[in-house]
């Protein structure tokens, strides 16, 4: 059994791709019970593809091997609706009668134009909490406008100063930040409102706009402009007050065929780690110009150069682990090899092994904390769509027969494209 | 009606950027939270930028901004005398949150669990982890990143891998610890268990949103990372208009049929040139050929009105200056002030989420400004209080 901090409350998830999922299969990794409520009959438009192309292999029909899928819809009970057919939308107003709280990550606007908005659903369930979480929130000039997290980052001046020295903006792909920033804010927010319905003993609205869920994660490039009018340029991995700060590239190693290594002090000690590591002690003695502070920023191109020559010569995992053991910062740039591989994350068991009915036995990324005593574990892999209809449904109170024509009418399936 | 936290005891050690991170929303949404930071100003206070370029310990952004409505005791927490008066504050709390060397986490935690099941839950940073091979290490924010495989992703193929502006990994990390220490404040109330809960840096990182771990996880194989605006998915990604760069996400259904109707050219919605998977790689420079000339005639944000219009997802790429001025940033007020002793008004981010009455933001504390009152509250006399500051372990 997972853990059990959330145990006892239920939620429903109508939320889709990254932040929402991702945020309500962090509730139930933390206990709660979460139903998701997949969209029926049309599929969601990119975590349900109808084509094999973006599946990953395996048995069964494509749209239940989406790649992204697996990760952020564990944890989860799945029923799927037609929420524009009546009894459909009957289902989803006793759901929401029986449940503490509801997401919902629809453009501003869209939920109320379903009949499901929070006056309708307060008077159905006044104690529900609902969160409505839709890029830049309920209100205002964008009520209404679509976004992934890439329109968010890039609306709140974090795009526009990442980025090569003196490049332009489009050197780099787009990101979604946001998308990791929305799903552990979500989980902060339903626990607000579980103590703000505690305290007065009703349901209440949270209005979460992802971009301000995100915005605070910015101090340094807001205060640029709010204390001085600066405008933050493009550094690269520089930092304007400590050197070295870079990423260099390192002969080929287990990470991969090309490999890159991190290198940073923040102080003289660690400074000192680099330079025994680089095997130039003197780097750190004065009076060598490199031994200070102020020394190596005025020296800046000249480290870096150094530091280059330094990590070509070995690979990403010999230079970062010499650097580290003698006290200075260093990391090679891994990707999933190097999680695989790594001594620490092996030493913490943080990779997961679970099973899905199509996609096989997987290895996936771990959990976001551990807990003593009540440990997260990965009780139900990723939901085939509409796999609890008929266990959620008879929980509401629906007969056996009831549930049959649901989905003899099209009200709920499990299944789509037929 | 009270804010949500009102009530909850928190105390918070180490003063880094992730520590006070945590405890930020706990603190802006009504706990009361008590920063116990070493005496000569610990990381969050070291980092600018500050007013005027002056270094101080009062006056630094990240503690302007993360520090906000706390309570600070300037202590040493590494002498027997400054544990004993951290024990007396763990005593007095609900939570307990730290990011300290682990040999120094240790010690902290190991005061806290003599406190019995009584004792508060407690919520350790730590980069790799308190065990492991590589708990002892020196990270930074830039280590973080580069460990996460986040790095590594958010760059073109054969570029050197960027990482996020200053400390973003650091503050994702933070708020992971938020999110988990909530939760652990509800679960105690419910079912009165003390828990104690690690939050590793990469593990909260990696273990979050990611679109290729499963892909790697299913095949065996990395996804490689693009090389530049991807010719058999498009468009996706930033493309420019008269004043600087877009931000599309348009090649999926139903958006690509909503742009090609925004651009004027509603038949390439069903052109198979252009919709069919097979065709479409061979015709991106058609393509985006009229995407350009619609482009070309229009600022940034004439694309993300009209175009959102049409239901298609664009945004404009904003300077940071310009994000203060964004139309929905004003009509919400994003952006909230703050009169901040020493440094006047001060501008920074609003709630990070919205629920009537719940959040407050008040200035960050000085230095030490409530050691004495804390003290006092902990029933240290004023003698016992000189003792402490004579020996140095108070401040």
């Amino acid at each position: 059994m997972t853990s059990q901090l959330l145990a006892g409350i239920r939620a429903i998830d109508m939320t889709e791709v990254w932040a929402g999922p991702m945020g309500t299969s962090l509730l139930g990794d933390l206990g709660a019970d979460v139903i998701r409520l997949e969209s029926f009959p049309r599929p969601p438009a990119i975590s349900r593809p109808l084509r094999e192309g973006t599946a990953v292999p395996g048995d069964g029909p494509p749209y239940e091997r989406a790649g992204s899928h697996h990760m952020a819809n564990r944890n989860k009970r799945n029923i799927a609706v037609n929420i524009r057919d009546d009894a459909g939308a009957e289902v989803v107003r006793r759901l929401a009668a029986a449940v503490d709280v509801l997401i919902e990550g629809y453009s501003a606007g869209t939920i109320e134009g379903l009949g499901l908005g929070w006056e309708r659903l307060h008077a159905i369930n006044p104690r529900l909490v609902m969160i409505s979480m839709p890029g830049w929130g309920v209100d205002g000039p964008y009520r209404g406008y679509a976004t992934l997290g890439s329109g968010l980052d890039a609306t709140l001046g974090h795009m526009a100063v990442r980025g090569y020295p003196g490049g332009p903006e489009d050197q780099v792909p787009v990101m979604y930040h946001t998308d990791a920033t929305g799903a552990v804010g979500l989980v902060t927010a339903v626990v607000a409102g579980l103590l703000r319905r505690e305290e007065t003993g009703e349901g209440c609205f949270i209005d979460m706009s992802q971009a301000e869920a995100f915005a605070w994660q910015l101090p340094a490039l807001q205060a640029e402009w709010t204390m001085h009018r600066r405008l933050p340029t493009r550094l690269g991995n520089a930092d304007p007050h400590v050197v070295p700060h870079g990423c260099y590239r390192a002969a080929g190693g287990e990470a991969g065929a090309v490999a890159w290594v991190v290198i940073a002090a923040e102080n003289d000690a660690q400074w000192a780690g680099v330079a025994h590591a680089a095997g130039h002690p003197e780097w750190a003695e004065p009076p060598h110009p490199w031994a200070s502070v102020v020394g190596r920023l005025r020296s800046r191109a000249e480290i870096d150069a150094a530091l280059a020559a330094f990590v070509g010569a070995g690979t990403a995992e010999e230079v970062a682990h010499a650097v580290a053991e003698a006290g200075g910062i260093a990391a090679p740039v891994i990707f999933h090899i190097g999680l695989m591989t790594s001594p620490q994350i092996a030493h913490r068991g943080w990779l997961q092994t679970v099973d899905h009915r199509y996609a096989g036995t997987q290895t996936l990324a771990g959990f976001l904390w551990q807990v003593d005593p009540d440990a997260p574990s990965w009780d139900l892999a990723c939901g085939l769509v509409g796999e609890h209809n008929h266990e959620v449904l008879r929980e509401l109170g629906y007969s056996t027969d009831e549930v049959a024509a649901l989905l003899e009418r099209g009200a709920i399936g499990d299944r789509y494209g037929q | 009606m009270a804010q949500p936290f009102s009530g909850v005891r928190v105390v918070e050690v180490g003063g880094t950027v992730a520590v006070a991170g945590a405890t930020k929303s706990l603190s802006d949404y009504g706990a009361t939270v008590v920063a116990v930071e070493c005496r000569a100003g610990s990381e969050v206070r070291r980092l600018g930028p500050f007013p005027d370029d002056v270094p101080h310990l009062d006056r630094g952004a990240f503690h302007l901004a993360l520090n906000t409505g706390k309570r600070s005791v300037a202590l040493d927490h590494t002498s027997a005398s400054g544990l004993e008066v951290l024990g007396a504050l763990a005593a007095n709390s609900d939570l307990v949150v730290l990011h300290l060397p682990p040999g120094e986490a240790r010690r902290v935690l190991g005061v806290v669990a003599r406190l019995g099941d009584d004792g508060p839950t407690t919520v350790t940073l730590a980069v790799h982890g308190l065990d492991g091979p590589f708990a002892e290490r020196d990270e930074n924010d830039l280590s973080l990143f580069a460990w996460s495989n986040r790095m590594f992703r958010h760059s073109f193929d054969g570029q050197e891998p960027l990482r996020y502006s200053a400390q973003v990994a650091t503050l994702q990390w933070a708020s992971t610890a938020t999110a988990v220490a909530a939760s652990a404040i509800w679960g105690r109330r419910r079912d009165g268990v003390r828990r104690q809960i690690e939050v590793g840096g990469v593990e909260a990182l990696a273990g979050n949103v990611d679109n290729w771990f499963v892909p790697w996880s299913f095949t065996g194989a990395d996804t490689p990372r693009p090389a530049g605006l991807s010719r058999a998915v498009y468009p996706n990604g930033l493309l420019r208009a008269t004043d600087g760069y877009v931000s599309f996400f348009a090649a999926n259904e139903p958006f690509f049929s909503r742009l090609c109707r925004g651009i004027g050219h509603p038949e390439f919605a069903t052109d198979p040139r252009f919709t069919d998977p097979a065709q479409k790689p061979a015709h991106f420079d058609e393509f985006m050929g009229y995407l350009r000339e619609y482009l070309s005639t229009r600022t940034r944000n004439q694309v993300f009105l009209e175009l959102q219009s049409h239901g298609v997802m664009v945004a404009p790429v904003l300077d940071v200056g310009e994000s203060f001025e964004d139309a929905q940033a004003v009509a919400r007020g994003s952006f909230v002030r703050v009169e901040q002793p020493g440094v006047g008004e001060h501008t920074l981010a609003g709630p990070p989420f919205r629920l009537d009455g719940a959040w407050s933001l008040t200035p960050a504390p000085a230095l030490g400004e409530h050691t004495a009152d804390v003290l006092s509250e902990l029933g240290y006399s004023a003698q016992e209080q000189i003792a402490l500051f004579r020996a140095g372990v108070t401040g």
